[in-house]
């Protein structure tokens, strides 16, 4: 049964994102060709059937949803929706990429690649509340060992692919 | 095809060949290992090494990856019952408890010499099998194409996903994806808001990296839990032994794997859970001591693991000779393939007989390295489990921007990279599966071009598509497998809600 709302929700972007780009496929040029079919025609025939798939899904992930709710009242279930911590996790992860692509190449590829892994890993044990039981000292260990993994990691990375396979990274 | 051969032994057994094959097999049992990286992850993560490499070299490498990591998933199965890749879920039937008993070794040294005799004997059916069936291939127009590609969607469409509607919205998502860049008939742009990378399409790797590793990535990061260590094995493992003899005294149950294996490999979407769980339980029925089976029985390990690497060149065949995968290690192959600038289909073998021909040494070859490595470096490989989820999860993340921004220095790449893993995350997430949106991504410019090239050549006549005999058939079938599929889920369905009624 369908217990994570989340289910539904994306449904729902489905149908939403279909019938929008339904829309601006109808806006593309009508260029005649032999045989009838313009560019627009077959992404139209695409996100209509995406569409036509997904509304069933949503009515009946909805329903499911609904279900698992009533029959266990008010409440869900613990493991029905996902857990905050598993939710900033994802979150900071994704934010890290973001900031990582816009500095790849602004900052070169040994320096935006150690901060990236740096600030990732840390990201996650403070996250994840793997940081806090630790003692100050180890702590500062820790932090230390995290700056070698994130610097070596860019660094052999970067000759091997550079040196060895002759792949162009950022400097 | 000898002439084929010929050509192909001069290009594998060259030093730099067989390295890039032996690394490839290598970093595939590493990446088998750990549970939750799959052999189309490893896959899509090494494809950025083989940009700069000759094909047979790059796809060597690939395959050595496939083969490795379909091999090592036995590893954690059977020292710590946790299966490395889902076709070894059936290892840990009788691999763990033979582990148990203590003889971890003697289970690992069973394991891999099935799976040296399974990927062997799956080389063999492959190199079999592919060359006739691409030879009718070349029967195909336009028509047979366009039919082709819908017939290879609707099968993995309806094992993929957890629902049909869903597995058809994936690869419907792919088809559409597909569509933005150039049109390839009149030339107009689509869907590329003025976006100069966009007007040759989606590159592959960045749509094949975001789907399979960093979909991955950002789950792991969602599930990451610092007090679910991984457990170190308990089970002492000096060296594991090939046995060689004891596999083939479990010759019946040998025998069943394989054949398991190459029956349900080239079954689109079937994949190495249900081809070892079929050899299982024939293997079982064959046996004469089936009460063994599930407390550290020989047969059970080899049966299960000879299966996993038969498979593998059965899945092979419709994604080398018709260009059409099976499941998502072959779809993120044949991504490779198409990166190496070799077009899957059927000429290839007329035209690039060489190539593949040294294809099907290659992964022969890498059999043999996964046989050797398995055996040497088994302590190693048990160690590879211990290492830090967290920075795993970073490398990963590093290695997937260096393989795509490795192609042509484009950061805009990077972009299409996350939005893919955004959208695999959220598919995987809610049952819709990964592998029909790479497949439509790959089938739908087949479709699209192939369906307004015959309307043009049929004069706007859309019955030959449903008149032609190969056309018709594919569509039969494509029909014929959805409307089973549909019964399967509705009679699942029935069963489930007298269960619960109970």
């Amino acid at each position: 049964m369908a217990k994570d709302i989340g289910k539904p929700i994306f449904d729902l972007f489905l149908v939403v994102a279909s019938a929008i780009g339904f829309y601006m496929a109808t806006t593309l040029p009508a260029v005649s060709m032999a045989g009838g079919l313009t560019p627009a025609t077959f992404p139209k025939l695409i996100s209509g059937l995406i569409f036509v798939c997904a509304v069933p899904c949503l009515i009946r992930d909805y329903y499911e949803w609904l279900a698992a709710r009533r029959m266990r009242g008010e409440k869900t279930a613990p493991n029905a929706t996902p857990s905050k911590q598993g939710i900033l996790q994802w979150l900071t992860i994704v934010a890290l990429i973001i900031v990582y692509i816009n500095f790849f190449e602004r900052l070169g590829y040994i320096v935006s690649t150690a901060i990236f892994c740096f600030l990732n890993v840390v990201c996650l044990v403070m996250t994840s509340g793997e940081f806090q039981k630790l003692s100050n000292r180890r702590k500062l260990r820790n932090l230390a060992a995290y700056t070698v993994f994130a610097f070596a990691l860019s660094l052999v990375i970067y000759y091997v692919f550079t040196e060895l396979f002759n792949i162009p990274l950022p400097d | 095809m000898l002439t084929g051969y010929i050509d192909g032994l001069g290009l594998v057994f060259q030093f730099g060949t067989l390295l890039a094959i032996a690394g490839g097999t290598f970093l595939g049992i590493i990446m088998g290992v750990l549970p939750g990286l799959t052999s189309a992850m490893a896959i899509a993560l090494l494809l950025p090494v083989t940009f700069g490499m000759p094909p047979v070299m790059g796809i060597g490498m690939l395959l050595g990856t496939l083969c490795g990591a379909g091999a090592s998933g036995s590893i954690p199965a059977i020292l710590l019952n946790i299966p490395g890749t889902p076709s070894s879920v059936a290892t840990t039937f009788d691999g763990f408890p033979m582990a148990q008993k203590g003889e971890a070794g003697r289970a690992l040294g069973l394991a891999i010499v099935a799976s040296f005799f399974g990927g062997v004997a799956s080389m063999v059916v492959l190199s079999l099998l592919a060359p006739p069936i691409a030879e009718f291939a070349l029967r195909f127009g336009a028509a047979e194409y366009f039919s082709l590609s819908i017939f290879g969607l609707v099968i993995i469409a309806s094992v993929a996903g957890k629902s049909l509607l869903k597995g058809l919205i994936a690869g419907l998502i792919g088809f559409f994806c597909s569509t933005i860049g150039t049109d390839p008939i009149a030339g107009v742009d689509r869907f590329t808001f003025g976006q100069l990378s966009l007007l040759t399409g989606i590159n592959l790797l960045p749509a094949l990296i975001g789907l399979f590793a960093v979909s991955q990535v950002l789950k792991d990061a969602f599930e990451y839990d610092p007090s679910s260590k991984l457990q170190s094995s308990a089970h002492k493992v000096d060296i594991a032994r090939p046995r060689f003899i004891e596999t083939l005294r479990n010759w019946r149950a040998l025998l069943v794997g394989i054949v398991s294996g190459s029956v349900v490999g080239p079954v689109p979407g079937a994949g190495g859970s249900i081809a070892s769980l079929v050899a299982y339980d024939q293997a079982r029925r064959f046996s004469k001591t089936p009460e063994k089976f599930g407390k550290g029985h020989g047969a059970g390990i080899v049966s299960v693991e000879s299966a996993n690497n038969a498979l593998l060149g059965g899945a092979l065949i419709p994604t080398l000779a018709l260009g059409i995968p099976g499941e998502a290690a072959t779809a993120v192959l044949l991504g490779g393939l198409m990166i190496q600038g070799v077009t899957p289909g059927p000429m290839l073998f007329e035209s690039q007989g060489g190539i593949i021909y040294g294809i099907f040494l290659a992964y022969l070859v890498a059999n043999f390295f996964m046989l050797i490595i398995m055996c040497l470096g088994i302590k190693l490989f048990v160690r590879v489990l211990l290492v830090p989820r967290k920075q795993l999860i970073s490398a990963i993340i590093v290695f997937c921007f260096i393989g795509v921004y490795g192609v042509d220095g484009d950061v805009f790449n990077l972009y299409i990279m996350l939005a893919f893993g955004l959208l695999g995350y959220f598919l995987n997430r809610y049952g819709f599966g990964t592998a029909p949106v790479i497949l439509g991504l790959i089938l739908g410019p087949i479709a699209e071009s192939n369906l307004r090239r015959g309307l043009q050549t049929f004069g706007g006549d859309w019955t030959p598509f449903f008149t032609r005999p190969i056309s018709v058939t594919f569509l039969i079938i494509a029909l014929g497998l959805l409307a089973l599929t549909l019964w399967q889920n509705y009679r699942t369905r029935q069963q489930d809600s007298a269960s619960g009624a109970t």
